[in-house]
């Protein structure tokens, strides 16, 4: 296969991030110090050889950006003050961008205006839905409290047409997200990788991909095991909400006030938990920049983080506002709840941050079945 | 004025420091004061590009450009192009570098006004600027006893001139005297450098001055009064017949400096047995007597009666000269500092001056390569009760070319690097040698041809620096990434040899407030220009020699030695000396500018 050099990579590249690859005079230090490059998968010196010879194509067949976990160590002992730990996490934005074929994730990355807008209108099309659309519909909220003095949330926020909309929401962002690995399994194994590999052995490895989307093996392999265990807390307790929200919403989102000890609560309780723990360490990491893994804060990473805590502390004060019959109160912050979740969602999860979710695992899944590829 | 064409000024004010020293309005000012400077811009006035400068040539009708600042010649080709283009005389660019002339590490506006105004009446510094003559004397004095400073006392000696040799410790010789064998012709350094240490003691110009340091130098260039602060050795040189029977009586122990700590010598020592001059002197700190007031075994020991007196007082004296060359070297840097490398931690992590020491036929193992271990007093030492390496690594860059630790390469370690490697193949045939290299800089004579030698010779030269050693084991654990071949090395060795840059000397501070000359960010001594003048400082009278100006090698400190020998030697001859080019007024520069005008062509 030919190469091809892209001299103008250099310019989409910067948009994606902080990061100067042309100081790097290939010492190697950065793959030496890193306990997950590996044979065969040398990051990050060799992508950054790749950024600065604008070879777009290997760039974009590489699974090794995936693989970083940005524990930072590789630019602490850098030489240059290259970053290199910052420039495999603007290589996964560009990814994410060049992954999602719709072009949307390029804008939201580089223009803030696109993707403040998209949320925007996203929150404002959920608030008129609540305070037209289903008025209209004949659901109209009440002061009137169940006889336990809970609020009768499903009066105002029925469970089968939240549900409806639910599955709809998670059936968009599941085909595009579906589609972008496609685009990913094509680019990586297909067309730049030119390999072949049997069917058996996509069918025999699939346990890696469910393994590290559950517990993230390789991110515990970094020399610093603090993160690994918020990260975990973090996507376990998000994990738990969405598949609570999703698909068991008629179980979750009831009148009757559970004892404490009900599962329903206890599993609310515990996501709530984990996802507050994993946004504290991130958030205060960020504002405090000790942490050379914390130093570099691109605008879509405040954005996350800001979304994730509102949708946090809102679905909270439901709860609360909930069981201590609060109906105005509930109704408000239900509300506010939707309007952040729902951008969250739609635009995080298939085009930005979020959608690390799945590149993640399915980069290491991917990256085994090259280790079994033969050359096509 | 010798120059009438309209001129536009251009200064390059991206000098990359913060804040920036230089006030660049105050020079705008003054440059508006000559009646041909047409326009004067800054590097934020606009964007510099080829058709912006091209607008401004044109709008102003510019015959003639300068640009000032740091490093100008950056930007020259942007403006010699829009010149051509202009349809103007693309020679007509002229730079002004604020780097040289002196203007010292706070850009002295004065001196900066003076460049100016020699650039843009179009009559040369080196015409306006030139300071007033002095009478000098004959005298010399060279501070630091290492082969540069060697070199220079002799050039100066041999002229028939009284030189001062003045050396910090115990015997002259330097670095030099502690390696075992230069790159890339092999010799040994002993052989080479031993008969010039004994030259310089015996010759009659020369007056040796060991184990003393300068403390105040006053005066002006051609007559600096220099006080020497002479430390105690406590034994007396003259009647000292060196015989080591006080050494051999001695109980107290220290690690030996020239010996890089490898090995324990005695409180009462002579630094090595070809030691210049080849007398005993004593370690006040580990002396028991100085201590406690008990022991004088090395008195009770003495042969001749008298010699060693353990109560004498440092002194100082006071010496006159006309002329001071500062030879003061470098400091190794300190491995311990890179903690990844566990230099310190590991007993067979050493740096390159013990391994230095560890090859010498004089040195702790007699040459032989050896493992340390503990002594019976827990001091980790050398000798050669212990096995031989089989595999062993040696990691460049260490300290240098790193913007953690000096930015700046210190242009030996390649070249001394591979000198380690052939070496250890000659004396362990058997054993494996790991290079771990970023860029290989065998930039001298022959160098690159002893490079290809090594590499012919059963060497791993790898290209990409280690992360760090660990210690597994017995073995030390190196992972790296092999470049060139792309892919990850993972290695137990038994030895890592840490190739340790270059720093300015521990005195370099000390001396430049002393003397009143700069030192750049890096601690290294200011030359007076860098392309023309590398031996001058900005003060008359004091010039650098060696490695104390910057890292080189040992030809290059040679050559700077006698340089700077010829430019004393060239005063002494004419009988009058420069005075400090900082010492002229702008008043000055300016009158002469005014005289020189009329001259006709």
């Amino acid at each position: 296969m030919s190469v091809r050099v892209q001299p103008e990579l250099r310019n989409q590249l910067i948009q994606f991030g902080i990061g100067d690859w042309n100081a790097c005079y290939h010492c190697g230090t950065c793959t030496a110090q890193c306990p997950l490059s590996e044979e065969g998968f040398l990051f990050p010196r060799k992508k950054i050889r790749l950024m600065q010879m604008g070879l777009k194509n290997e760039l974009e067949a590489s699974v090794e950006p995936w693989l970083c976990y940005y524990c930072g160590d590789c630019s602490t002992s850098c030489p240059r003050d290259a970053n290199p730990g910052e420039l495999m996490m603007s290589l996964r934005r560009y990814l994410t961008s060049i992954y999602d074929w719709t072009g949307m994730s390029k804008k939201f990355y580089t223009s803030e205006l696109w993707e403040l807008g998209f949320i925007i209108a996203f929150a404002a099309l959920v608030v008129l839905s609540f305070l037209i659309v289903l008025p209209s519909m004949g659901y109209h909220f009440t002061r009137e409290l169940t006889a336990e003095g809970g609020v009768q949330v499903n009066a105002f926020a029925p469970i089968h047409v939240v549900e409806t909309f639910d599955w709809t929401m998670a059936a968009i962002v599941a085909s595009l997200l579906i589609s972008n690995i496609l685009r990913m399994y094509y680019k990586i194994i297909w067309k730049y990788g030119n390999m072949k590999v049997s069917i058996w052995v996509h069918i025999r490895e699939f346990w890696l991909l469910i393994l590290n989307f559950t517990v993230q093996p390789k991110f515990n392999k970094c020399d610093d095991k603090r993160y690994w265990l918020s990260h975990w807390f973090l996507m376990s307790g998000y994990t738990i909400m969405f598949i609570v929200i999703v698909v068991y919403l008629p179980w979750f989102q009831t009148e009757k006030i559970l004892p404490v000890w009900h599962p329903q609560r206890l599993l609310g309780y515990y996501a709530t938990f984990g996802l507050l723990f994993g946004l504290f360490v991130a958030i205060i990491g960020r504002i405090q920049r000790k942490d050379i893994k914390f130093l570099f804060s691109h605008i879509s990473d405040w954005l996350f983080l800001a979304m994730l805590t509102l949708t946090a502390i809102t679905g909270i004060l439901i709860h609360i506002f909930r069981i201590t019959g609060m109906p105005v109160a509930t109704y408000i912050s239900y509300i506010a709840h939707m309007s952040v979740l729902v951008p969250m969602i739609l635009i995080e999860v298939p085009f930005s941050k979020w959608s690390h979710l799945a590149y993640r695992p399915f980069a290491v899944y991917f990256q085994q079945l090259k280790k079994y590829a033969v050359p096509r | 004025m010798r120059s009438k064409e309209i001129t536009g000024l251009f200064f390059y004010n991206h000098s990359g420091l913060y804040p920036d020293p230089i006030d660049y309005s105050e020079l705008i000012r003054y440059s508006y004061l000559f009646e041909n400077v047409a326009k004067a811009y800054t590097y934020s006035d606009f964007i510099w590009n080829e058709k912006n400068i091209l607008k401004k040539i044109e709008e102003n009708n510019f015959k003639r450009i300068i640009i000032a600042g740091l490093i100008p010649g950056t930007v020259k080709a942007l403006f010699s192009k829009a010149m051509a283009l202009a349809g103007k005389d693309p020679e007509k660019v002229l730079l002004a570098s604020f780097n040289d002339y002196c203007t010292g590490t706070l850009f002295n506006p004065e001196r900066l006004k003076i460049v100016l105004a020699s650039i843009i009446s179009g009559i040369p510094y080196e015409f306006t600027g030139i300071p007033d003559e002095l009478p000098v004397n004959n005298a010399t004095l060279v501070v630091g006893g290492g082969i540069s400073g060697i070199q220079a006392a002799l050039e100066i000696a041999y002229s028939n001139n009284l030189v001062y040799l003045v050396e910090k410790s115990g015997t002259i010789g330097g670095k030099m005297a502690t390696f075992d064998k230069t790159f890339p012709t092999l010799d040994c350094a002993a052989c080479i450098l031993t008969p010039k240490m004994v030259e310089v003691n015996q010759h009659p110009n020369i007056r040796l001055m060991s184990y003393s340091e300068i403390i105040e130098v006053t005066g002006r260039p051609g007559n600096f009064n220099v006080k020497v602060l002479k430390k105690a050795r406590k034994v007396n040189v003259q009647t000292c017949i060196g015989c080591g029977t006080c050494a051999e009586k001695c109980p107290a122990q220290a690690p030996s400096e020239f010996d890089a700590g490898t090995c324990m010598r005695k409180a009462i020592y002579i630094p090595f047995p070809q030691a210049v001059p080849n007398k005993y002197l004593v370690d006040a700190e580990n002396c028991i007597y100085l201590k406690n007031g008990k022991c004088k075994a090395c008195v009770k020991a003495c042969p001749v009666p008298g010699c060693i007196d353990l109560d004498e007082q440092d002194s100082e004296v006071i010496i006159n000269v006309g002329n001071i060359i500062i030879a003061t070297g470098y400091k190794p840097f300190d491995a311990g500092r890179m903690t990844q490398f566990g230099y310190g931690q590991f007993p067979n992590v050493l740096n390159s001056l013990e391994f230095e020491r560890l090859l010498n036929a004089s040195g702790p193992t007699s040459g032989n390569i050896h493992f340390r271990s503990q002594d019976k007093k827990g001091n980790w030492i050398f000798n050669t009760s212990t096995g031989k390496p089989e595999k062993i690594a040696i990691i460049h860059c260490v300290g240098s070319r790193d913007k953690n630790f000096n930015k700046y390469c210190s242009r030996v370690c390649c070249m001394y690097s591979l000198k380690f490697a052939h070496l250890i193949m000659e004396k362990l045939p058997e054993a494996e040698i790991f290079e771990y290299f970023i860029d290989m800089r065998s930039f001298g004579k022959g160098y690159e041809e002893f490079y290809e030698r090594i590499k012919q010779e059963d060497v791993s030269i790898i290209r990409g620096k280690t992360a760090k050693v660990e210690q597994h084991g017995e073995k030390l654990f190196l992972r790296g990434e092999d470049i060139l071949k792309g892919e990850i090395l993972e290695n137990l060795v038994d030895m890592v040899i840490l190739s340790v840059g270059l720093e300015s000397g521990e005195d370099a501070g000390k001396i430049s407030e002393m003397l009143n000359i700069a030192t750049n960010t890096d601690g290294w001594f200011e030359e007076a220009h860098y392309n023309l003048d590398p031996t001058g400082t900005c003060r008359g009278g004091i010039f650098l020699a060696g490695t104390c100006q910057g890292p080189k090698d040992i030809p290059d400190c040679v050559a700077q030695g006698s340089a700077a020998a010829a430019r004393v030697i060239q005063s002494i001859l004419k009988g009058r000396i420069r005075d400090d080019s900082m010492s002229v007024s702008l008043e000055h520069v300016e009158r002469k500018i005014e005289e020189l005008s009329t001259v006709p062509i």
